[in-house]
């Protein structure tokens, strides 16, 4: 017997058991078997064998089976996605059912069921569900639109689906109003494409605040989120906002709660910084922030998390409310820590008192943590309140007295610190901390203290024996260290010179020779050379006045800290990240706070950067993005048509230097690209930004012309020979020509003529051929053409044929002309028309091309194209890739729009320096008319080649 | 004896019988299912997958499939044929240019070893059309004569009039009792 029985299909076990109960006649028998496969899915069985049995139970009156099997199906139909299609029959019933819960389950469970394969049947029926007459069933339709978009985009956007959803926005039951907005943030997550179809006005706006006072507490949250990316056009419209926003911060749920705050904050950017109205919403947001820290400990740290932002933005709104960050016995430590930091963000000279007393009492706690970020808060409000400096030393120095081993250290870092804020005020402690030398066992207090001793060398008696103290484990230290002492006995060096030469010989061979560390072989053999060529030198540049430091530390950049402001109430505003840093694959649409405008100032540049009013640390120039005031431009450029303002273009001067700003919104890293200055039709006074100057020159000089060929062989001309190429000059097409006489005899009386062809092209004047032209000798002839002549379509469509007559005969060939030659110098669309266009062309007519190993950059790749007609229109940089969006425009007036990727390349592949990076290019383009693709392609693909 | 059998379950109708209703896309199925069901036209929309209805005839019960005709469908006309009872095959009398294809199927469909008791009804369809393959046309086209071993009957039918489809049904209900 053979083992082939092992591979046969048995007809026995279990799954054929549970086949035959499926395929039943007894209702009953029928659902328990479907009971039964869902228990072993559950489980974790695969049952996938079962998929048609399982489906065909599908068209069932019982809602309990229905139930079932489409728990089975969301589960399946991914796995077997050939055979789902044959459940989509029932979902269009079941979506046309008399009983609105089946309608809707159907509906949902459509949205579950990921396969690319049988989305496009499940349209029709989510169509007519989002105009159900029945809420539930419209709410339902309206979250399957996302999830539908989530597996294919272009499908719903071009199905009309964000027309249907977007007009959910105005249904009369909130709860739809609220799942519709909830779809349609999720979809502006992912696709950038859908903005523009989906953006809000205020008319939208309105409707979603009216919907707001009726619906659910989680209806609530989503319609605040969205409302938050709203950016109003002015003042006004955002005070109007703001007032009916307001009494939502009296709402029980703390999400709630937060996300109306964060309308506020955002909003309240636009607003005068000195008006009434501000004062009164800082006085309206403290308390509701006060009370989420009476919830439980989870709802506390993420206040408090919210809390931390919201007062590094706006330190008003809670600076009276000290008392409720003072923490309590039984808080938790993250909660503790977290008070900790907000109270010393709150500290000012009229609580410091109060402040200094309990972060006293707290350095006392058991909890080594706690305490050691009390000691080191005592020490940021000596920094911070200079009245009550005097105080905190005092304090500090009483705990040092403690000898608590970690306290010691803690309070020697901030000390350190106080040292650099106010210079030579409280140096009479250092015997104090040199008492401690022997207790310091971490590197941070070490180095703090070793900085110390170098810097108050002069001071300090026995500051030689202190140092060489150190020095003799100088090996094991943690490098930290190991450099403050480098440095530190240095200092000494210059300081007493004679008594300490042997100390700082030891330690720069220490650093030079016996360590591995290159950081400090470095600064070894810097202060080495220094010491040994210049000592007065050395002093000026190791004993330089130190800048003081600020007084507030531990803030968040300020660019950083308004993208977070924009996201209270998420994930990112508890973990102080963007959420493009731990969130993966979401496309990373950066929020940022809108700029102040006021309606009675709108003029022609709208948006102005203004520095945040409030805040005393938005020094740096703050990007900006301009309200949507034209929904055309949303998707792409994220800007405004009305060109930068002053600072905007002296800031973009600034980040030249640096190719991308991570920090910086869409619209400056935008501006910073070569797209704008094209736009704006001035490039003067930019050739700063990478050779942009001669673009707007003659640039069809540099138009690239093809190597000539051979067109006609002399073996076929009767021993004329025929090379070529065509040209484009001065806004012309040419054919060069060169005509080799191989023959024995002269020739004479040399004509053309072109048949037909594609474009029309014909010679503009006769050929002029010296003539005659003896054997042996060649004459060239430029040929001028125009595309007047008649027009028939050629395959290859770029092929025209010729016939050259001489005294000899008539002989005819046939060339292909450069498509590039063909492009206009009138190619360059305006911004609008080139995104209406692209809007207007449909999707099925873009093709996409991969051109590899281009040894350009950007600036060059659009340099090059623009000298053969083939203009950028804008660019932008999406995630360290430049894109390029490009027109052309052929002679017989097709218009071409292209989108060009540029990935960089391997960097593998550079060997050296001057070889520029190779890069991919990924060419998408979009033309009314389908034929000319390969050769705008082969185009493309030769400019940038040669 | 055997009579006075078939006369009660006939008369109590115990069992339902697995009806599978055929054909190309556009051929009529969704119609005539519905048409047998409730009776009336319904307006249809192409099926992609399946409808099933329980249809009953003088006491009989039908469990009837309405199986999708398009291309991308058929593959998946196999996974309903066990235990079938009977095939209606709905051919569009119209369309002259698919018949070939619509014979090639039916012939694909025969050699199935779980169909191979099945009665098979042909209904050719849409007669009420003007300039309509005749039955005999369609049964030739489908090569119909050369069956073997296979109770069949080919009916001229218009599922938008309703006409023919009774008398199908009243030869189907006989044909089933007698295969018991």
């Amino acid at each position: 017997m053979t083992d082939s029985k092992y591979f046969t299909t048995t007809k026995k076990g279990e799954i054929f058991e549970l086949k035959a109960e499926l395929n039943s006649d007894k209702k009953e028998k029928k659902k328990e078997a479907v009971k039964k496969v869902i228990a072993s899915m559950t489980v974790g069985k695969d049952v996938s064998a079962l998929f048609t049995d399982v489906v065909n139970c599908m068209q069932t009156e019982n809602l309990e089976l229905k139930k079932l099997v489409y728990l089975y199906l969301m589960n399946y139909a991914k796995s077997q996605s050939d055979t789902a299609i044959i459940s989509v029959n029932t979902f269009v019933k079941d979506c046309e059912d008399s009983n609105p819960l089946i309608r809707a389950l159907a509906v949902r469970t459509m949205g579950c069921i990921r396969v690319d394969k049988i989305t496009e049947y499940l349209c029709e029926p989510l169509r007519k569900c989002l105009k159900d007459e029945d809420p539930y069933v419209r709410k339902t339709a309206a979250v399957c639109v996302a999830k539908m978009h989530d597996i294919n985009a272009q499908l719903v956007e071009d199905q009309g689906f964000l027309d249907l959803l977007k007009d959910l926005l105005s249904d009369s039951n909130p709860m739809v109003v609220a799942n519709a907005v909830a779809a349609i943030s999720e979809i502006l997550e992912t696709s950038p494409t859908a903005q523009q179809s989906l953006e809000m006005n205020i008319g939208t706006i309105n409707k979603l605040l009216t919907a707001l006072n009726e619906c659910s507490e989680w209806g609530q949250v989503f319609i605040l989120d969205a409302i938050s990316n709203y950016n109003p056009k002015d003042d006004k419209e955002a005070q109007s906002i703001c007032e009916r926003v307001t009494p939502r911060l009296a709402h029980a749920n703390a999400a709630v709660v937060l996300s109306a705050v964060k309308v506020i904050m955002k909003l309240m950017e636009m607003l005068d910084p000195h008006s009434d109205y501000i004062t009164m919403l800082v006085k309206k947001l403290s308390p509701p922030l006060v009370t989420l820290l009476s919830a439980e400990p989870e709802i506390q740290y993420v206040a408090l998390r919210n809390i931390n932002l919201i007062v590094q933005k706006r330190s008003d709104i809670l600076k009276a409310e000290m008392k409720v960050f003072f923490v309590k016995y039984n808080d938790p430590i993250y909660v503790k820590l977290e008070k900790l930091d907000i109270m010393i963000r709150l500290t000012n000279q009229g609580n410091i008192a109060q402040v200094l007393a309990e972060l006293k009492e707290y350095a006392t706690e058991v909890d080594v943590d706690f305490v050691r970020k009390s000691v080191r808060a005592i020490g940021r409000c000596a920094i911070k309140v200079e009245q009550a400096a005097e105080r905190c030393v005092s304090t500090l120095l009483d705990l040092i007295q403690t000898k608590v081993n970690y306290v010691v250290q803690e309070a020697i870092v901030v000390i350190k610190d106080i040292f650099r804020k106010y210079p030579n005020k409280y140096e009479s402690i250092i015997a104090t901390l040199c008492e401690n030398l022997d207790t310091l066992d971490e590197p941070e207090a070490r180095a703090s203290m070793i900085w110390i001793i170098g810097e108050y060398a002069e001071r300090i008696d026995n500051a030689d024996e202190l140092l060489e103290s150190f020095l003799e484990g100088f090996q094991d230290e943690n490098t930290q260290v190991q450099l403050q002492l480098l440095t530190a006995i240095v200092k000494l060096f210059l300081k007493r010179p004679t008594d300490t030469q042997e100390l700082v010989q030891q330690v720069l061979s220490l650093a030079t020779q016996d360590s591995d560390n290159p950081d400090l072989r470095d600064r070894g053999y810097i202060y080495w050379r220094l010491l040994s060529t210049d000592p007065a030198a050395a002093k000026e540049v190791v004993l330089a006045e130190k800048p003081l430091i600020s007084e507030e530390t531990d803030l968040l950049e300020p660019t950083l800290l308004d993208e977070l402001i924009c996201h209270i109430s998420s994930l990112a505003s508890v973990y102080h990240k963007p959420p493009n840093a731990f969130v993966e694959g979401k496309a990373s649409l950066r929020r940022s706070l809108p700029p102040r405008s006021q309606s009675d100032s709108m003029d022609a540049q709208p948006a102005s950067s203004l520095e945040s009013p409030t805040s005393n640390v938005s020094s740096a120039p703050q990007a900006t993005v301009i309200p949507g005031a034209d929904s055309l431009i949303g998707d792409l450029l994220d800007m405004d048509l009305g060109g930068p303002t002053p600072f905007q273009q002296q800031q973009m001067y600034q980040q030249m230097p640096q190719q991308s700003q991570p920090q910086q919104s869409g619209v400056v890293d935008f501006l910073g690209g070569e797209g704008l200055d094209s736009l704006l039709g001035g490039g003067g006074g930019m050739d700063s930004l990478g050779g942009l100057g001669d673009i707007f020159g003659a640039a069809s000089s540099n138009s690239y012309v093809p190597p000539a060929e051979v067109w006609l062989p002399a073996s076929k001309g009767k021993g004329l020979e025929i090379n070529g190429t065509f040209a484009r000059k001065n806004g012309q097409i040419f054919m060069e020509l060169t005509f080799t006489n191989k023959a024995m005899q002269p020739m004479v009386g040399f004509a053309i003529q072109f048949n037909r062809n594609s474009f029309g092209l014909t010679p503009a004047s006769p050929l002029q051929v010296q003539s005659p032209l003896i054997p042996n000798s060649s004459a060239s002839a430029s040929l001028q053409l125009n595309t007047s002549g008649q027009i028939q379509k050629m395959d290859p469509l770029l092929m025209v044929q010729v016939a050259v007559k001489n005294s000899i005969d008539v002989f005819y060939f046939s060339s292909m002309i450069p498509q590039h030659v063909l492009f206009t110098e009138d190619g360059e669309m305006d911004k609008k028309e080139f995104l209406a266009s692209w809007k207007e062309i449909p999707t099925t007519n873009e093709v996409q091309y991969v051109i590899t190993d281009v040894q350009h950059n950007a600036d060059t790749v659009s340099q090059k194209l623009r000298n053969n007609n083939i203009f950028t229109i804008a660019k932008r940089n999406v995630e360290g890739q430049d894109m390029l969006y490009q027109s052309l425009k052929l002679t017989n007036g097709i218009k071409v729009l292209a989108e060009l990727k540029i990935a960089p390349g391997n960097p593998n592949f550079t060997v050296n320096n001057t070889t520029p990076v190779c890069d991919t290019l990924h060419l998408s383009m979009k033309c009314r008319v389908l034929d000319i693709y390969t050769g705008i392609q082969t185009a493309y693909d030769t400019i940038l080649h040669n | 004896m055997g009579g006075l059998l078939s006369y009660f379950s006939g008369l109590f109708g115990s069992k339902e019988r697995r009806i599978l209703i055929l054909g190309l896309d556009g051929a009529g199925k969704t119609t005539i299912l519905y048409r047998l069901q409730v009776g009336e036209v319904v307006t249809t929309i192409p099926t992609i997958g399946f409808n099933v209805e329980t249809v009953t005839y003088k006491n009989l019960k039908f469990q009837v499939w309405d199986l999708g005709g398009q291309t991308s469908i058929r593959p998946y006309w196999r996974c309903y044929y066990s235990n079938t009872d009977a095939i209606i095959y709905v051919v569009d009398s119209m369309d002259r240019d698919r018949i070939g294809i619509s014979k090639q199927e039916l012939v694909a469909m025969l050699e199935e070893d779980e169909l191979k008791k099945a009665i098979l009804l042909v209904f050719a369809n849409k007669q009420d059309i003007e300039g309509a393959m005749t039955v005999t046309e369609v049964a030739n086209a489908l090569g119909l004569p050369a069956l073997k071993n296979r109770k069949y009957q080919i009916f001229k039918t218009s599922a938008i009039k309703g006409e023919g489809l009774d008398e199908a049904m009243e030869w189907l209900s006989n044909a089933v009792q007698q295969n018991k």
